[in-house]
């Protein structure tokens, strides 16, 4: 991943959706030790404090724990806060939005399903 | 700790004040960023700190000691800027030994490898490289003396873009490793912003902001769409930046203090809410009373 750094989202915020990514891909898994802020700002190329915020927050969403002295580490169930914040509060915003531009462009509640399904038909086109 | 503590500093070239009653403090081990309009009084600042400049009045100490004159502080402090003219007598191999004599942690194996990285040759003599060159030496000696206190003084100067982002890594990537207080001073900071962690506004001799970038970057925030909706909304609000988009639009800078509800409010209401990086927010908040460029081009 890049840090996109036009500025629509903080840095902080896109090095905790990464690492969070890194969790839900199982390219770390629970209990094993997270990347260090260091390392992190290692590769991203951004100061240590700005990459320590990052760690912090999924600390404070308990996906990471801390162990004095030792680093910090992926709790248990991971994956499942994970899961459970995107659809809660990532996927609900998206919907929401939607609606919002569908009410401007006078899109009808039935146009709009038909557009999602046929959305998601093209995924599934894509893939074959 | 902190290593450098500034009180009601100023100082006065005959009558006129460069800096005028100062006060802020920089912790150990943090790399800030020193940031303000041409004639701010940066570079004045960043000489009282290194000791090259007495203070008129008020007080500054470095690692504990007033630093005009002091040895303590110059032993442990390297100043970088463009306009250092070593002696002419020494080539560069000889220029990277006498650094490594002057300072205790200088990394001599660092310098080497970036020096052959950025292709100088050991007999060339600094007055006869580029002016991108020039800086490119300068900050070579500045990285591999590891200071406890390392200021750059607008160390890009000349630079190529390319050169200038090898810079910024191996800032950041030696900071790392050997954690130090670095202060630079620079006018590019969109280049280097995810590379601070704190920065010291200035303007007019005095500091205008001291904060971190982390909460720089949701200090404004820009809003446009319809002029009427606009001026409406901005009424309760701290405007630091208006500007008319053709006929009817507006685009504003405002402080952030908005909660989620009120960036959904402004979404039904049609207004475009992004994101103000710091430099913008630096050029707003540093801009003087005489309004913007497009008004000297304004005749009515």
């Amino acid at each position: 991943m890049i840090i996109n750094s036009d500025g629509t989202k903080p840095i902080y915020v896109q090095i905790a959706e990464w690492l969070e990514t890194e969790i839900l891909n199982g390219n770390i898994q629970a209990d094993e030790k997270m990347y260090s802020q260091y390392q992190l700002a290692d590769i991203f190329n951004i100061n240590p404090a700005t990459a320590a915020k990052g760690i912090s927050i999924l600390a404070n969403e308990a996906i990471l724990y801390k162990k004095r002295g030792l680093g910090t580490f992926v709790s248990i169930d991971a994956k499942q806060i994970i899961l459970t914040k995107r659809k809660d509060q990532t996927l609900k915003k998206l919907v929401k939005d939607l609606v919002v531009e569908a009410e401007h462009l006078n899109v009808s509640e039935s146009e709009l399903i038909q557009l999602i399904k046929d959305a998601g038909k093209n995924d599934e086109g894509d893939e074959e | 700790m902190n290593v450098i503590e500034c009180k009601g500093l100023t100082k006065a070239y005959g009558r006129r004040q460069a800096i005028r009653n100062l006060s802020f403090t920089i912790e150990e081990n943090k790399i800030t960023g020193l940031i303000g309009r041409n004639g701010a009084g940066k570079t004045t600042l960043l000489k009282v700190i290194a000791g090259f400049f007495r203070k008129t009045s008020g007080e500054v100490h470095v690692f504990s000691y007033q630093p005009f004159n002091n040895l303590k502080v110059s032993a442990n402090m390297i100043f970088i800027d463009d306009n250092i003219t070593p002696p002419t007598a020494l080539n560069l191999q000889e220029l990277l030994e006498s650094a490594a004599s002057f300072y205790n942690n200088f990394d001599m194996e660092l310098a080497k490898r970036l020096f052959d990285y950025f292709s100088f040759h050991p007999k060339q003599t600094h007055q006869s490289l580029s002016k991108g060159m020039k800086s490119t030496f300068n900050v070579i000696v500045g990285l591999a003396a590891r200071c406890p206190l390392t200021i750059f003084d607008e160390p890009t100067t000349g630079m190529d873009s390319a050169v200038r982002r090898d810079f910024y890594r191996a800032l950041l990537k030696d900071y790392i490793e050997h954690p130090r207080t670095i202060i630079i001073s620079s006018h590019l900071l969109d280049e280097m912003d995810d590379m601070l962690e704190d920065i010291l506004l200035m303007k007019e001799g005095q500091v205008l902001l001291h904060s971190s970038v982390l909460d720089l970057q949701e200090y404004a925030i820009a809003v446009s769409g319809n002029k009427q909706v606009i001026s409406n909304w901005t009424k309760t609000k701290e405007v630091l930046y208006k500007k008319d988009i053709g006929v009817g639009n507006t685009y504003v800078v405002v402080r952030n203090e908005l909660n989620e509800l009120d960036k959904q409010q402004a979404h039904i209401e049609g207004l475009e809410i992004s994101p103000v990086s710091i430099d913008d927010l630096s050029v707003h908040l540093t801009s003087n009373d005489k309004g913007g460029i497009d008004d000297v081009f304004t005749r009515d």
